[in-house]
């Protein structure tokens, strides 16, 4: 068995076509599916915002709208620059995005202790947020550009390896263990999904086994806090488990249908920690019950499937990988998320997407979407 | 893209949809298991996170006389509650608190520091150091005004009436017997907490306003009356030196009691400084073997089976009668011949009574007894009644059945004493003894009445004239038992009595320790009054004439002086209700700051309409008035929030 990759190099000129065709191509379906959670998370954010005893000062959901608009605007560049030309570029992307990663450390804002934050002409910035997409650029670059018959062999896997344990181990050290995990399982995914030799998926089991117990020792206290709190959350109501509690009992408050709309107890009444950041779901599924749970998980599979959909429709593979890579994006984004504030994962600051507050990851995945889109969009624009 | 490739590529996206959709399906799992199956667990959970319910009691109903007198009713008085969370200074707060209200230091401050939303310090506290601590003028420090329960004259008929305790609920007496119709529902305000620790009131329930649902007790008591009866036990008990005394007076027409009591008595305000023995109601709850005073009831049955005939005279064997092993002998030793049924009673013959109680047999005496009330509950409404001793005459040997006969080896208790000889004063048809009269709502109306009943005939009209005409002589006779019971130009009928207490530790009869009693009723043509006194123990005038019978003059003067037609039968008319009580609770509870502009609506009910447009005018509410009286109904309820635009409307009624 072999496959053989067709290469489509975009050897036009032009950068931005905008075509006839490609308007009357543009993927409703994925839009609209998009700007319905976004829709949701910004209702939610208000919910988060409103409060039976304070009125906040800053209203979250008009900034995080200010966010989606600048999101929606890069999404129509997204969309627009032809994704060969993003592909054929993206280490040069990648390496900007790497340049970024190390300006936090030069001019570093601290929040909650870490350094991840630049601040860019009065917005600040989260550069890790930004690796995620480039680093899937890249190793679409990689993968595209380099077949290497029907699977990896672990010689093979240096480069893209190289490519994202940089900026992984730049992240760990702001110190984001959770953002770097997170990026080495997109790696994973997209290799998996390419195809490794049996050799390869054996030294990546072994390495992970003889890593992990390592890790233990090389991960701060907090981060071990939060293993031993996700395995026992009763351990310590009131401190490492107080997060999870409350989240849960939050959720499970809510019954079928929910307090309603503004009239969730345990985030309006504060007993809910960063309750507009990645327990932002906790708010919505308190105040909108199982149903609403529900509605919200139809709408991320349907996102996510629908990305699929796109990767499988793409006529190249460079398309494919990289719509299959930011359809894995969320994906993970999504269920990880969920899957925390639910207490069947530990706690990591894995934002949920569309509906966690917070500029850099909107404005990143407004931008990935964009390159859906442009994916989506161009299926047709190609002949093979 | 070669078809091949492209077949291992679509085999691996399917692979990858799979993946995905299954991962989705065990979230939605698991959100089913937090939301559905485990959701009403977590919402309590939720619910204890951040809220706290606080019973706040209403007033209890209002118990008067049967003039309409107020014996007990509640006023409000302030507690001192606190909210930890508030509490920024808890070493200066403890000690200016345990300084005002002379509590431990320590104590106090635990409580600043307790994990709840809101704690109490001290409940019902002066108004004096309620003053004092609204001057501290700390914030997490609240008063909230709740009822406290006042009897009038620091307890009048206090064994009558029983005590509540700190909840508001009746512990004992007609508090208790009458709980659920004075006791009105508690008052519940939730407070809301959030993660801070900040407080909000969120919504109350319950008890909202006290109009129709407030019930009053009317009893059969006369305070007046009570309170002569009170005054002479309490003189007696100092002249005679006994340890205790019970009196009773009850109207023989319609069983109903116009008092009862005992002292040494207690304040029920302060009910837990006294003992059990003392708060006892013992006219009811006590039994004693009544010794002379029960020999009027054997003449009575005897006379009524026709075992003897009025005329007839009895040989009293000149003091001495053996029966069995034991000799029957008359008090102090007296020797009697031949007696009339009269002069036995007159003179207090034991032997006498011994004698027709043989002639009457076991059977027929006891049967007889039983018909008296003796040895079973007379029902009043009174808590805790004891039935007395009265073995079946199965078990009597004859000695028991003579000794019986002069009221000893039998066990009453007062009120069926009492009971028994009201029967003879009412022709012979024994009444069921009763204090309440009925119960009104809070606009006199009154919703249940208790009307006199009948327990059944004890004997023939005949005899019960005929027994009274010799109770008459046993007072009015120069040589009767009963002469100090004499009062002026009314014959007094009645019997002395001085019973031996039998003493558990040597088992047998005492010769020291007595119970002196005296019963009668008066006036002997018209019974009006049936009396019992009973003194326990006396030192001094150990014999029921020298001990017992004063009191019942005393108290039978003062009535007949004092209160004129006081004998006579009076229509009660209930007064109208002393509305100033209010609960006010509701206006002291302060809110969060952050709801100013709004505030509570006030409970207006029971205030008039100038009080009405006071408190609107203070608390800037509009209301809208109409009708006139008393404000009886508002819409919103008390406790609603309001604004400026609000209007308040209030109904008004005439009291009654």
């Amino acid at each position: 068995m072999s496959i053989t990759w067709v290469n489509h190099d975009w050897r036009d000129g032009t950068v931005v076509k905008i075509d006839r065709r490609l308007i009357l191509n543009i993927d409703w379906v994925l839009l609209c599916l998009v700007l319905l959670i976004t829709g949701i998370g910004l209702l939610n954010l208000y919910s988060t915002g409103s409060n039976l005893t304070h009125s906040t000062a800053k209203p979250f959901y008009m900034k995080q709208l200010s966010w989606i608009m600048m999101g929606l605007v890069i999404m129509i560049v997204a969309a627009s620059v032809d994704y060969h030309f993003v592909i054929r570029y993206g280490y040069v992307i990648y390496c900007i995005s790497l340049l970024l990663l190390i300006w936090v450390f030069v001019q570093g804002h601290i929040v909650h202790g870490s350094q991840r934050w630049i601040v860019l002409g009065g917005f600040s910035f989260q550069p890790s947020e930004l690796v995620k997409l480039t680093v899937i650029i890249a190793l679409t670059k990689y993968i595209a550009e380099n077949k290497f018959g029907d699977k990896y062999h672990i010689s093979n896997l240096a480069v893209p390896f190289a490519v994202v344990a940089i900026p992984c181990s730049l992240i760990a050290m702001q110190p984001d263990l959770g953002t770097a995990l997170f990026i080495f399982m997109l790696f994973f995914s997209l290799i998996l999904f390419v195809g490794v030799n049996r050799k390869t998926v054996m030294t990546f089991i072994v390495s992970g086994m003889v890593i992990a117990p390592l890790l233990w020792f090389f991960i701060k206290d907090y981060q071990r806090q939060r293993i031993l709190t996700f395995l026992n959350p009763e351990r310590d109501p009131l401190g490492a488990g107080y997060h999870i509690i409350q989240s849960i009992i939050a959720i499970g408050s809510g019954g079928i249908t929910g307090k309603g709309f503004l009239k969730g107890t345990q985030s309006q009444l504060k007993f809910l920690p960063e309750q507009q950041t990645d327990f932002v779901f906790s708010v919505f599924a308190e105040e909108w019950g199982f149903l609403g749970t529900v509605v919200v998980l139809f709408l991320f599979l349907s996102l996510v499937l629908w990305g699929v959909k796109i990767a499988r429709n793409s006529r190249d593979l460079s398309g494919t990988i990289l719509a299959l890579g930011i359809t894995v994006l969320i994906f993970w984004a999504v269920f990880i998320n969920i899957a925390m504030v639910l207490g069947i994962l530990p706690v990591v600051g894995i934002p949920l997407p569309f509906m966690s507050y917070g500029g850099s990851s909107m404005v990143v995945l407004m931008t990935g979407v964009g390159l859906l889109l442009n994916v989506s969009m161009r299926r047709f624009m190609l002949q093979s | 893209m070669t078809g091949e490739s492209r077949k291992v590529l679509k085999a691996r996206i399917t692979t990858a949809l799979v993946f995905f959709v299954v991962l989705f399906v065990a979230l939605v799992s698991r959100a089913y298991q937090l939301q559905i199956l485990s959701g009403e667990a977590l919402k309590a959970r939720a619910e204890r996170q951040h809220k706290d319910v606080l019973e706040l009691h209403t007033e209890r109903g209002k118990i008067f006389d049967r003039n309409g007198k107020v014996l007990a009713a509640s006023t409000h008085v302030d507690s001192v509650g606190v909210h930890p969370s508030m509490i920024k200074d808890h070493e200066k707060t403890a000690t200016e608190l345990a300084r005002i209200l002379n509590t431990n230091k320590k104590t106090v401050r635990a409580k600043l520091k307790e994990q709840r939303s809101f704690s109490w310090i001290a409940r019902k506290i002066s108004p004096e150091q309620s003053q004092r601590i609204r001057a501290l003028n700390i914030s997490g420090i609240q008063l909230v005004k709740e009822p406290r329960r006042f009897y009038t004259n620091r307890g009048l008929a206090s064994h009558v009436l029983g005590f509540v305790g700190t909840d508001e609920n009746g512990l004992e007496g007609l508090e208790f017997k009458y709980d659920k119709y004075l006791k009105q529902v508690a008052r519940k305000i939730s407070w809301g907490r959030d993660a801070r620790g900040n407080q909000f009131c969120m919504d109350e329930r319950g008890g909202t306003s006290n109009d129709e649902k407030n019930n009053h007790l009317i009893l059969t008591i006369d305070s007046r009356i009570q309170h002569v009866v009170e005054r002479q036990l309490q003189e007696a008990l100092k002249e005679t030196g006994a340890h205790k005394g019970t009196a009773i007076v009850m109207d023989p027409r319609t069983g109903e009691i116009l008092a009862m009591a005992c002292v040494p008595d207690f304040n029920p305000t302060v009910f837990y400084r006294y003992s059990d023995e003392i708060r006892k109601n013992r006219a009811v709850a006590d039994s004693f073997d009544p010794g002379s005073i029960f020999k009027p009831f054997v003449i009575a049955a005897a006379l009524d089976e026709g075992v003897v005939s009025p005329d007839e005279l009895v040989d009293c064997e000149n003091g001495r009668y053996t029966v069995g092993k034991k000799v029957i002998r008359e008090a102090e030793n007296k020797k009697f011949r031949e007696l009339t049924l009269r002069d036995i009673l007159k003179y207090s013959s034991n032997i006498g009574s011994a004698k027709i109680a043989e002639r009457l047999g076991k059977e027929r005496f006891y049967r007889r007894m039983k018909q008296f009330g003796f040895g079973s509950r007379t029902a009043i409404d009174l808590p805790g009644e004891a039935s007395g001793i009265m073995r079946s005459s199965e078990l009597w040997t004859d000695v028991d059945l003579a000794t019986i006969a002069f009221g000893q080896g039998v066990s009453v208790t007062a009120i069926q004493m009492i009971a028994a000889l009201s029967g003879i004063a009412n022709n012979g048809v024994i009444m069921r003894p009763q204090v309440v009269r009925g119960i009104i709502d809070n606009r006199g109306q009154v919703i249940r009445e208790f009307t006199p009943s009948v327990m059944g005939r004890a004997v023939s009209a005949e005899t019960a004239r005929i027994i009274t005409s010799y109770l008459t002589g046993v007072v009015g006779d120069k040589d009767g038992t009963g002469q100090n019971a004499q009062i002026l130009n009314i014959a007094v009928a009645g019997k002395t009595g001085t019973a031996q207490k039998y003493d558990f530790t040597e088992r047998r009869y005492s010769s020291e320790k007595v119970i002196a009693s005296f019963l009668g009723f008066f006036p002997a043509n018209d019974p009006r009054m049936t009396v019992l006194v009973v003194l326990d123990e006396p030192q001094r005038k150990r014999w029921g004439g020298q001990a017992a019978a004063p009191v019942f003059r005393e108290v039978a003067q003062q009535v007949i002086r004092c209160f004129d037609n006081g004998i006579g039968e009076q229509e009660y008319v209930a007064e109208p209700l002393d509305m100033e009580i209010k609960n006010a609770a509701i206006e002291e509870i302060t809110c969060d700051p952050s709801h100013d502009g709004k505030s509570f609506i006030p409970d207006f009910t029971g205030r008039t309409m100038g009080e009405v447009v006071r408190i609107a005018r203070e608390r800037n509410i509009d209301v809208r008035l109409s009708g006139t009286g008393w404000a009886v109904k508002q819409n919103p309820a008390p406790g609603a929030f309001c604004d400026d635009k609000t209007v308040c409307a209030v109904l008004f009624r005439p009291a009654y």
